[in-house]
């Protein structure tokens, strides 16, 4: 393994040379980091100043009535005061890997320009992340309890985060990333999450971004899966003036699955683009995979989803779907399903719309004694919703969709409305 | 309660209603029977609201209301109640969620108080036993998943609980095996009251030997040719419509 400081500059220079993605690559063809340089300088590299956010102050962001272990990073860096570590698994901060072992450090740093969906941001990432969460839990064994990282911003700059979760053989986690702060200045949070899994290893990832209006967000999520092991994810995205989710999954052995749901809910002139991918290597692998965006004022949102299905994946079993809703005749979606596959024998099915709220469940609502607003609200809520049917912790979906329906103007007590 | 005078109405510029007239009083039930085409479910449609209905002549009047004016909702919130014969799924919408909103909308607007929670789910368990709803229907998606038969239970449960001063019921026999239909005839035929009207749009007389009609119309190309008791139903079981198209023709 080449040292830390090696890997660091390498990465660097790999980025200085290629620089930050541009529309002419056919994977940002709608998403212009251009305003990344402009609206932020230097700043988008420089880290941001040290939180200046008390404990209470940070409490404030976080899930409440959620059983879990918490992780807290302000403003890119971790904030022990306020987390709670798990006991059993181990669970370092990269900071700490940094100053006390290059080795371990390499690894969560580790980046490949051949990986899928890579761009070089992911490069600058390993560069200059300083902190994240190394996760590793151990062959067999479960955690009792979700980990929660909480990440807060409230200072100007970038928070550059890594985080490594690394699931042995049958063992079974839940991860629950959280991005939201109150920036007042643009600032950037740059996240990429490693994840390994074991032979029937089973990951669930949760993951909502609900950070200021003025904050640009890039996020990763690089996942490589074993034999029969389960990556079951639910990525939401509800905040940032531009965020940008990329999901690369690797079914690299027989009987791996993944399951990939996303909410993404733009409104105003906001702009929210998701990217996954993925790669059906191995026989008998399983991919289902639902999105839907709901789209208000001006904003625009993206959505393309590729799957491969690789020489040799005989009896792929792979399901896409993607539904977008247009609130509003100004916001915009660009949608697109793409299937590459190489293989005959596999189950590839793949659905995409974009719409209105359906004509016949409004009148039926309506005939009920529901009010046209009130309708529109409750299936607006219902399409949204739909997505969130599989979380595990109720706490936490019902956090996502106040979260989420504040966004609208909702009138009414959504709790009792959803199945 | 409900009188319907010279309807006209097209759809897509086809007419399809063709000068309908029907006096329904407080109490009675009114069957409304014709061959396919005939222009029943547009019947239906109108008195309830829904778009992609032209009326081009004629009035409704709903206790002494102008129905025609208002709309769908405003017309659940004066007591009218339409059983659709192609009832929609609606995921993600609870189907009590739906009940509790759409009655206490109306309680408010007849000036009542709302129903708090407990209230509600008392009255809706008492309802759901009255059509021998499973309860675990209940707290499911509206007519998600649910079989026909199960569909057009729902529908009546959802009168039963919203207590309309007016049902429409859209060929809610059509689909039905006979122990369906003996729970939704339980239903309706619970809820008549010397207040509460039923109109029943059926192709069959099938349905009027569990809910018995006070009037029965014969609805033939977008008019009511021909009115009278529940003999007359059993009538048409037995000669069809031709000789009443040929009774108004001659």
């Amino acid at each position: 393994m080449p040292k830390l400081a090696d890997i660091r500059k390498e990465a660097w220079d790999a980025f200085e040379q290629v620089g930050l993605p541009t529309t002419r690559q056919e994977e940002w063809k709608y998403t212009s980091l251009a305003r990344l340089g402009s609206v932020l300088g230097e700043a988008w590299w420089t880290p941001a100043a040290p939180t200046s956010l008390s404990v209470a102050d940070i409490e404030a962001f976080a899930i409440p009535n959620l059983d879990a272990w918490r992780v807290v990073f302000a403003d890119g860096r971790l904030v022990e005061s306020a987390s709670s570590l798990p006991e059993g698994a181990s669970l370092t901060p990269l900071s700490e890997l940094i100053s006390t072992n290059g080795e371990q450090a390499a690894t969560a740093l580790q980046w490949q320009a051949d990986a899928a969906l890579f761009n070089a941001t992911v490069a600058a990432n390993s560069a200059l992340a300083e902190d994240g969460l190394c996760l590793c839990i151990a062959d067999g064994l479960k955690l009792a309890r979700p980990v929660y990282m909480l990440h807060v911003n409230s200072n100007p700059g970038a928070a550059h985060l890594r985080h490594g979760l690394w699931l042995g053989s049958q063992a079974e986690a839940h991860v629950i990333e959280h991005y939201a702060g109150v920036n007042e200045e643009s600032g950037l949070t740059h996240a990429v999450t490693l994840v390994h899994l074991g032979q029937g290893a089973q990951l669930s990832h949760d993951r909502l971004q609900d950070e200021s209006l003025k904050q640009f967000h890039l996020g990763r999520l690089d996942v490589t899966q074993l034999r029969d092991s389960h990556f079951i994810s639910h990525a939401v995205a509800l905040g940032a003036s531009l965020s940008r989710l990329d999901i690369a999954v690797d079914l690299s052995d027989t009987g791996a699955a993944c399951t990939l749901n996303g909410l993404y809910m733009p409104t105003g002139r906001q702009h929210c683009d998701h990217h996954t991918q993925i790669d059906h290597r191995a026989a008998h692998c399983t991919s289902r995979e639902n999105y839907r965006g709901v789209l208000d004022g001006r904003a625009h949102g993206v959505f393309n989803g590729k799957i491969v299905v690789h020489i040799g994946a005989s009896g792929t079993d792979s399901a896409q779907s993607n539904a977008n809703l247009l609130l509003s005749d100004k916001a915009e979606i660009d949608a697109k399903p793409e299937l590459v596959i190489h293989h005959d024998d596999v189950k590839a099915a793949h659905g995409c719309t974009v719409g209105q709220l359906d004509d016949k469940q409004l009148f039926y609502l309506k005939s009920r004694g529901i009010s046209e607003d009130q309708a529109r609200q409750m299936l607006t809520f219902a399409f949204a919703d739909e997505v969130l049917t599989g979380m595990g912790q109720l706490a936490l979906r019902r956090f996502i969709e106040r979260a989420a329906f504040s966004k609208l103007p909702l009138d009414m007590d959504a709790e009792a409305l959803v199945t | 309660m409900l009188k319907i005078e010279n309807l006209h109405a097209s759809v897509d510029g086809k007419k399809i209603l063709k000068g309908i007239n029907l006096t329904v009083k407080p109490g009675e039930v009114h069957a409304i029977m014709g061959p396919n085409g005939s222009g029943k479910s547009t019947l239906s449609n109108v008195i309830a609201g829904r778009d992609g209905y032209e009326v081009t002549a004629g009035s409704v009047l709903f206790h002494g209301q102008d129905l025609l004016a208002m709309e769908p909702e405003e017309r659940a919130w004066a007591g009218v109640f339409l059983a659709f014969q192609y009832p929609v799924e609606i995921p993600g919408v609870n189907n009590v969620y739906l009940l509790k909103a759409g009655l206490n909308a109306r309680r408010r607007h007849q000036g009542l108080e709302e129903l708090d929670a407990m209230e509600f789910m008392q009255l809706v368990r008492e309802k759901a036993k009255l059509v021998e709803l499973d309860q675990t229907f209940l707290s499911r998606g509206v007519n998600e998943g649910f079989s026909g038969g199960e569909k057009k239970r729902n529908e009546i449960f959802q009168m039963a609980v919203l207590e309309p001063s007016l049902a429409i019921l859209d060929e809610t026999d059509s689909g039905l095996d006979i122990d369906a239909l003996r729970v939704v005839a339980h239903g309706v035929n619970a809820l008549r009251s010397p207040e509460r009207s039923v109109v029943m749009v059926t192709h069959y007389q099938r349905l009027l030997d569990y809910i018995e009609p006070d009037v029965v119309h014969v609805l033939v190309d977008g008019q009511v040719l021909k009115s009278g008791d529940k003999s007359l139903a059993l009538e048409l079981e037995k000669r069809g419509y031709d000789w009443v198209r040929e009774e108004a023709n001659a």
